[in-house]
């Protein structure tokens, strides 16, 4: 047994090129799956440990539905039986100089003592009297701030430093440890207030409750109540859809690879089945050849994926910065830093890579097992075979199609039903390939042949001879390429329907303070009122809330504004659906309606501070602000409801026919400078959007690269495996008189005609897909309608891409070609 | 001679391509005897490989019965063929069929591990037999075509199997290896007693045989002596 494993893990180093290509075949796409999945696991991580953290020891917080909470409410809070201790807390954002984000606590330093130790620290290791000074200044000094070590270091800051911020200058009067890495800004409570505009107001009250059910009684009408568990567990839900589609997307380059891995094992059968003929005929069992032909397959399957695990590992870092910036622009801030390195990667790793090359072999190993020892050692291929069964298995490629048709219908059972609809359609699509490169030599052959004369038809021969070892990298090739089509082509109307979107609701002239860190005081808006011209002032609030369990929000506007300055478009009906707005009916974002099925003509109830209150739906219009669904309505419905006067932004409208527009525009502009609000164009804001729409896809990009990467290496072996496999062939070339260039040049055809090949079926699978992900996957992940617009440039980035892919993989080849092909003789040993 | 070793009772061997029936094997009924050097001629396509191949197992008859030292093939199933294999039969190639990751002595020993030999000794040995001391260590395209056959050979008798069979064993190689090789296999086949079955195309394997057999159309004839072969 010993002796037949050794002869076939010998293989692996005789043709140690071929095996490096297909080991990082392997590695790379271990590496997005573990990558994407460490990165996933440490934003989450990062949230656990920031929420732990900055809850300190408090059990649970209250605050009011919407918008801040007063502060008198502490004084009740105080002397409740359940409450043994509390600590007010303003928790918002300011932004750093090259606009960074990051978060600032008001908190007080006396009460927080019994919930967190962050402002008991202040000093710890000075002085008594040092100590007491330092204290002082944090308590009496309106600038001073605690900043936290790892931001400390970042920005260099210490103790005596200024921090320029969106707030003014702050004075860092201590740096304290933050065992968590979430940068971190303290202040006094008091102090906070001033700087937010918020007297008399706190976020919230963060509390030690000793009996919860009768505190909950107590407290249910006009408050939000949450548990350190129901806080992790709303911020996580936030991000269900977003990290789901992520980890899909790594799985889709883990597809990828394991087609790498059919193809290798089915190259590594290729070049066993004479082995395996003579094994038989000498004794042995075919489970003895199969056990070898595994252990080598699993070889090649751990090393990769060791390989991989470790990549993973190094690529995480690279996507937790990437996932963060993503998830604080879309949901929350939130800064993960990469995880520690556990051996628990690489051997996460290794099982992937392992269990990959399991489910890449199978067939590969049935096909050993069938081995007849009579065929092979009379020299029959497997490879006339395989033409034969082109057709038998386009077959199997139709009924997946059809099983992928049939989950799309079933979709919207669970999210999960149409991802698996996805990869049965990849399926389906990769088992055309045989009859793709079948249907494709009448017309490639006469192209090569008067591009590049004989070489180039052979080439393209060969490709239609060696269909069973040529179709398997195709089909890999092609799913990569169809998936960065797919991927870009989906992002492309993506970012045209939201550009459509902005273009009819976001119809202001000029917006103030959207950066969200900043508000907007109530007696700007009055200001802005008393200028004679402008047409009409959007005041907009929105808050996140939670409805029927799960996290949404609501948007106030002013419903008389948009009507007349806005073109919203509806589901049903169209400006007649503002007039029940501005009487105090709400109208749904397409994703709170396909969400929380919510339609036209429905109630819905919100917790307001006077209780539930329910509310008539009066139309849904499409939205594309958060997946997570708004209930927009009239700024007196909401101010009714949360009794919350703060102002997130507005926005200036102006009758284009106005001649004193650009002087009006000025006059805003110069105004909202004076207080220090940040005001952009129309064009800035949609500009802004629009990088922030791009940024959010920079996981998806590093994906799409990754799948081409690990396709490259597969079009690399499998030209490789072309020019090993055939020696005996490239004998008869020589002998006929053919050059060491002519048989390079032949690599180089067979390469850019597989590449052709692939991209030419990825233009049709690529648009499928594009329309998969928009018609299937977007709608039940984000609950949102995305309109299929053609773009040529995805089609022409990933056409440039499989060129330079297939050239690049035949590099390698071609070396080897000018190394051994002087050397090849026609002889059977 | 001794017992019978070989017996096949209307051997038929059938097939069909594209849509054509014909027969490789029809009807034979030969019976060898232990320790019998037996040479089947015949011309390319009369079924002498598909003879082989059926008395190895490697191959089903379509009808008629097989018997290997008193057993009948068709009842061991595929588990009892493999141990035939393994136990009382050695092959020899006429493209020698080494395995080319494995070394002249992995090769040999590869045989003797198949029967749960653990010791390398008989291998290195089988390699000295065959005239192949020194070069254990090679793999086979560091060796030359007789050299290839005679670990081929090594490999077949390494574990003293009663039945070698050899399909056109010189086929690959010039006259004169061609002829050492015969001379070797022969030689140490009837030093261990060993029935050898050769089928060739080279006339002067039947000086070798004790018994001369031809085979026409899937029929088999026995001849009498080399002269009538020319005939």
């Amino acid at each position: 047994m010993k002796s037949v494993i050794r002869s076939f893990l010998r293989y692996l180093v005789r043709r140690r090129s071929l095996s490096t290509l297909h080991l990082l075949g392997i590695a790379v796409g271990v590496a997005a799956a573990v990558g994407m999945t460490l990165a996933s696991r440490s934003a989450l991580r990062s949230l656990e440990e920031a929420v732990d953290f900055l809850r300190g020891g408090a059990t649970h917080t209250l605050e009011r539905p919407a918008g801040p909470l007063e502060e008198e409410v502490l004084a009740r809070l105080a002397t409740d039986p359940a409450v043994r201790s509390l600590a007010p807390v303003i928790d918002r954002q300011v932004r750093l100089e090259g606009d960074e984000k990051i978060r600032l606590l008001g908190l007080d330093p006396f009460l927080d003592r019994e919930v967190r130790s962050v402002t008991a620290r202040i000093g710890r290791s000075e002085s008594d009297d040092a100590r007491q000074r330092l204290f002082s200044a944090f308590l009496f000094d309106p600038r001073a701030v605690l900043v936290d070590e790892g931001t400390a270091r970042r920005l260099g800051l210490a103790a005596g430093s200024t921090l320029p911020t969106s707030q003014g200058s702050l004075k860092v009067v201590y740096v304290f440890p933050n065992p968590t890495g979430e940068p971190l800004i303290v202040a006094d409570i008091g102090h906070a207030q001033e700087l937010f505009g918020l007297r008399g107001m706190i976020d919230r009250a963060d509390l030690v409750i000793a009996e919860e059910a009768p505190f909950r009684a107590r407290w249910d009408k006009g408050f939000k109540i949450e548990s350190g568990r129901q806080k992790t567990e709303t911020l996580t839900a936030l991000l269900g859809a977003f990290r789901l589609n992520l980890q899909v997307l790594s799985l889709f380059a883990l597809f990828v690879g394991v087609l790498l891995i059919y193809n290798t094992a089915m190259f590594a059968v290729v070049s066993r089945r004479r082995d395996a003929g003579i094994l038989l005929a000498i004794g042995a069992s075919r489970r003895q050849i199969a056990a070898a032909f595994l252990v080598e397959v699993l070889i090649l399957g751990t090393a990769g994926g060791a390989l991989g695990g470790l990549l993973g590992y190094l690529l995480s870092g690279l996507l937790a910065k990437v996932v963060g910036e993503a998830v604080s622009t879309l949901y929350f801030f939130l800064k993960p830093s990469a995880l520690p390195w556990s051996f628990w990667n690489l051997g996460g790793g290794i099982v992937l890579g392992a269990a990959a090359s399991l489910v890449g072999c199978l067939p590969s190993l049935l096909e050993l097992g069938r081995v007849e020892p009579v065929r092979v050692l009379q020299g029959r291929t497997a490879s006339r075979g395989a033409r034969k069964t082109t057709n038998r298995v386009a077959l199997w490629g139709a009924l997946c199609l059809a099983v992928a048709a049939a989950l799309f219908l079933l979709a919207s059972l669970h999210l999960y039903v149409g991802f698996a609809g996805a990869f049965a359609f990849l399926t389906g699509a990769s088992l055309f390939t045989g009859l793709a490169i079948v249907w494709s030599v009448p017309v490639l052959k006469p192209l090569f042949g008067s591009v590049m004369g004989l070489s180039g038809r052979i080439a393209v021969g060969n490709i239609r001879e060696n269909l069973g070892r040529t179709s398997v990298a195709v089909a890999a090739f092609m799913i990569a390429l169809s998936l960065s089509i797919g991927l870009g082509a989906m992002i492309d109307s993506f970012r045209t329907s939201v550009v459509w979107w902005m273009n009819s609701q976001l119809r202001g002239e000029l917006y103030i303070s959207t950066k969200g860190d900043v508000h907007v005081p109530e007696d700007f808006y009055e200001e802005l009122g008393g200028i004679a011209g402008i047409g009409g002032i959007d005041i907009f609030r929105n808050v996140q809330i939670t409805f029927r369990g799960k996290p949404t929000s609501v948007t106030s506007i002013d419903a008389s504004v948009l009507q007349r300055y806005d073109r919203f478009v509806w589901f049903e009906g169209g400006g007649e659906n503002w007039e029940p707005v501005k009487r105090g009916s709400v109208i749904v974002s397409e994703s709170f309606s396909r969400r929380f099925d919510v339609k036209k003509g429905d109630r819905i109830t919100l917790d307001g501070v006077d209780g539930p209150r329910e509310l008539p739906v009066t139309g849904v219009f499409y939205d594309y602000s958060t997946e997570h669904g708004v209930v927009m309505m009239d700024r007196s419905t909401y101010l009714g409801l949360y009794r919350d006067r703060t102002i997130n932004s507005l926005g200036i409208f102006i009758d284009e026919t106005n001649p004193d527009r650009e002087a009006l525009i000025a006059e805003v502009k110069r105004r909202a400078r004076a207080r220090g609000l940040p005001v952009a164009t129309r064009a800035e804001f949609h500009r802004r959007i629009l990088d922030i729409f791009d940024g959010t896809f920079a996981v998806t990009r590093s994906m799409r690269i990754l799948a081409v990467i690990v396709a490259f290496f597969g079009i690399a072996g499998a030209l490789m495996t072309l020019f090993l496999e055939r020696r005996k062939e490239f004998g008869i070339f020589r002998a006929l008189g053919f050059s060491t260039g002519d048989v390079a040049r032949l690599t180089v055809a067979e390469g850019v005609a597989m590449g052709i090949v692939s991209f030419a079926m990825s233009v049709i699978v690529g648009t499928a897909f594009a329309l998969i992900l928009i018609k299937v996957i977007n709608l039940e992940s984000f609950h949102w309608t995305v309109f299929y617009h053609f773009t040529l440039q995805p089609y022409l980035v990933t056409g440039l891409t499989a060129l330079a892919a297939s050239l690049a993989a035949a590099a390698y080849p071609v070396w080897s070609v000018y190394r051994k092909y002087p050397v090849v003789q026609i002889r059977e040993e | 001679m001794g017992e019978s070793i070989i017996r096949t009772y209307d051997l038929w061997k059938r097939y069909e391509v594209q849509g054509h029936n014909g027969a490789a094997i029809r009807g034979v009924e030969v019976d060898i005897r232990r320790g019998q050097i037996v040479a089947l001629f015949g011309k390319s396509g009369s079924g002498k490989t598909t003879f082989l191949n059926l008395l190895a197992g490697l191959d089903v008859p379509s009808a008629g019965r097989i018997e290997i030292d008193g057993r009948d093939l068709a009842g061991l199933g595929e588990t009892g063929r493999t141990r035939l294999r393994r136990e009382k039969l050695g092959f020899v190639f006429q493209f020698f069929n080494l395995l080319p990751t494995l070394t002249a002595l992995e090769n040999v020993f590869l045989a003797l591990e198949l029967t749960g030999g653990a010791d390398a000794k008989p291998a290195v040995e089988a390699l000295v037999l065959v005239g192949l001391q020194g070069k254990e260590h090679r793999y086979p395209h560091e060796l030359s075509g007789g050299e290839q056959q005679r670990v081929a050979i090594a490999r077949a008798l390494v574990k003293g199997p009663p039945i070698i069979l050899a399909d056109e064993p010189t086929g690959n190689l010039d006259s004169a290896t061609g002829a050492q090789i015969l001379a070797l296999l022969v030689e140490r086949c009837r030093a261990a007693g060993t029935t050898l079955i050769m089928v060739s195309h080279a006339l002067n394997t039947c000086d070798y045989a004790d018994r001369i057999l031809r085979m026409t159309d899937g029929r088999i004839v026995e001849v009498h002596s080399c002269r009538e072969l020319t005939q």
